[in-house]
């Protein structure tokens, strides 16, 4: 028997972990797939893992180091992932160490449970992007810590393109004065996966943007949990989530804002949007705020809606086929999401990968 | 090109076109007339195929086609076109991408080429010009945060670029002031040719002063009541609808 969390616990309340088990059971499949569709045209290094191992061979890391880190981060699943895992990355920038450009992660799970757990460090000024990749069937944790220090700048990118299976994260960041940590989640495949991130402000004018769109249909049960703590004045924190559910699936989407005594002149601002594709689909949207500063602006807003009859037929009598009247209103709908990433290259291949999904019904 | 034969429809269950028949040649402009409630625009709806307009009777032949019998995607690469009484909002998709989309979709349903991106913006420039749409606003979200007339006109465009055969434009002339008018009556008249027919569905006889119709019908309780020459306009704009009782 497994300790994971269950849905009797509130905040995870809508993720699915009863399959991690029998995952786990299962065995990996050596065959890689191919991996070049999932590689962004981006000159930096690549990494890849494959069932939870660095394949070297695959690989072009211009000197990262990879290794596996031992810190846990205080979650059942980060924890798990920290004490079993062998390999990771560990980032550590300084203002000073040259440019070596987006580091790309292709994490290959084929089967049974690959852990990963990695650390991101970076100095004052110093700044880092990184694109993470999840492909596979099989069950997929990973745990990352990241601490910027002052005026450091992290963008990351998460994509989720599995072919089943499972996937957990958990990220805990600690953002000090003036920095800036801005992550974008594509979520698509995975029978079940479940996206958390804790970002803690801890600086005055930090900064923090975590937003995503999840795309759920079949059986699917998707859901994340962003919880942004803002622990000193003058920080701003942005969420802004698209899901889409179709089918029979789940998009579940809960983000928090916690603004301390002391953080005072706090901006935050959520955003959280379902669009349900049928009506046997279900969307959950929880937006969160708890407040103990009294200067501060802090906006939220939820919806869960179908897609506009008027605009469909709208489409349909300008000569639109319906599927596609209904795909090009979805991909409106996500755009609000995908349009923040701020890497135009690597937003174009997210949004590709948001349309393959949209297309492929 | 359009007949349309003993053609009954209901909305919701309730009946509101009862028996309306109708033929519209190539070359002709047509203007419907009537009362609100007379079925002005379940007509244009059940034209173009909205879900949820039921046809319960008749039949609507479109340039050889049987209408009816086409989804309102085809009907629109078929060669209609609604012009809709209220045009819908749609954010996050620009005016080009969507009247490129639709452009497209009709060209590949007809089995034409697809307009190049050139090509289509050298269309839709002459277009917008013509109707007084900057391309900044061609280039903002279909029809969001355009004023009522602005909206008409962004319609035009769509009709203008889309080339119908068939215009059935509902209530065009509705919220316009008299410089858009004058413009929307130019776009039409402008349009007009020997292989192309315009049915013009309107309350009041306004915009029949800048488009003058070949033929005014009235629509009364959902079926064609009277038909005449323009100058049938002037006599229901003196005499109101409701003279038929005699």
């Amino acid at each position: 028997m497994s300790a994971y969390p269950t849905r009797k616990i509130e905040d995870w309340r809508w993720s699915d972990l009863s399959g991690l088990d029998a995952l786990a059971a299962g065995h990996a499949n050596d065959a890689l797939p191919d991996l070049s569709r999932y590689w962004i045209d981006l000159d930096g290094p690549r990494l890849v893992f494959a069932d939870g191992r660095f394949v070297e061979a695959l690989s072009d890391r211009r000197g990262l180091t990879v290794t596996a880190v031992r810190s846990a981060p205080g979650h059942p699943l980060g924890d798990v992932a920290a004490a079993k895992a062998t390999t990771g990355l560990w980032l550590t920038r300084t203002a000073n160490t040259p440019a070596i450009g987006p580091i790309q992660i292709v994490h290959v799970a084929s089967g049974g449970a690959s852990h990963l757990s990695s650390r991101i460090e970076l100095a004052r000024d110093a700044h880092a992007e990184i694109v993470e990749t999840h492909v596979g069937a099989g069950w997929s944790n990973v745990t990352a810590t990241v601490a910027l220090a002052e005026g450091a700048r992290l963008m990351r990118t998460i994509r989720v393109l599995k072919t089943g299976g499972a996937h957990t994260d958990f990220t805990l960041a600690t953002v000090a004065q003036a920095a800036s940590y801005t992550s974008a989640a594509l979520v698509t495949g995975a029978d079940s996966a479940r996206l958390e991130a804790r970002i803690k402000l801890d600086g005055t004018g930090a900064f923090a943007e975590a937003d995503g769109v999840m795309l759920s249909r079949g059986e699917q049960n998707l859901d994340s949990f962003t919880r942004v703590q803002h622990a000193a004045p003058g920080g701003s924190s942005r969420q802004v989530w698209r899901s889409v559910a179709d089918d029979r699936s789940t998009a579940s989407v809960a983000g928090r804002v916690e603004v301390a005594r002391d953080a005072q002149k706090t901006d935050a601002e959520q955003s959280v949007k379902a669009l349900l594709l049928a009506r046997t689909a279900t969307a959950n949207a929880k937006p969160e705020l708890e407040i103990f500063a009294d200067d501060v602006k802090c906006a939220h807003g939820a919806t869960v809606g179908e897609l506009n009859r008027d605009a469909l037929f709208y489409l349909q009598s300008r000569g639109v086929d319906p599927a596609a009247a209904k795909a090009l209103l979805t991909r409106a709908f996500i755009a609000d999401a995908l349009d923040r990433i701020g890497d135009e290259t690597v937003r174009e291949a997210v949004t590709a990968d948001a349309i393959a999904w949209l297309e492929a019904k | 090109m359009l007949q349309i034969n003993d053609l009954h429809a209901t909305v919701g269950g309730k009946t509101i076109l009862n028996g309306l028949t109708l033929t519209v040649n190539a070359g002709e402009v047509h203007a419907i007339m009537g009362p609100n409630g007379a079925g002005k625009s379940t007509l244009s709806y059940v034209l173009a195929g909205r879900a949820g307009y039921e046809v319960t009777g008749g039949s609507v032949t479109f340039d050889g086609h049987d209408l009816l019998a086409l989804a309102p995607h085809q009907r629109a690469a078929a060669g209609l076109f609604l012009g809709l009484q209220y045009p819908v909002e749609i954010p996050g998709v620009s005016n080009l991408a969507f009247l490129r989309t639709a452009l497209n979709a009709q060209r590949k349903q007809r089995g034409e080429a697809e307009a190049s991106g050139a090509e289509f913006m050298k269309l839709v420039k002459v277009e917008a010009e013509g109707f007084g749409l900057s391309m900044d606003m061609l280039k903002r979200p279909v029809n969001v945060g355009f004023s009522g007339g602005e909206k008409k006109r962004n319609e035009m465009v769509q009709m203008a670029v889309l080339a119908p055969k068939l215009a059935v434009l509902d209530e065009t002339d509705s919220g316009l002031d008299i410089d858009a008018l004058r413009v929307v009556s130019d776009g039409i008249n402008r349009l007009r040719s020997p292989e192309r027919a315009t049915l013009l569905i309107t309350h009041y006889q306004r915009l029949l002063d800048y488009v003058v119709p070949d033929r005014v019908h009235v629509l009364v309780a959902g079926r064609i009541e009277r038909s005449g020459g323009p100058e049938l306009a002037h006599e229901l704009e003196r005499e109101g609808y409701v003279r038929q009782a005699a």
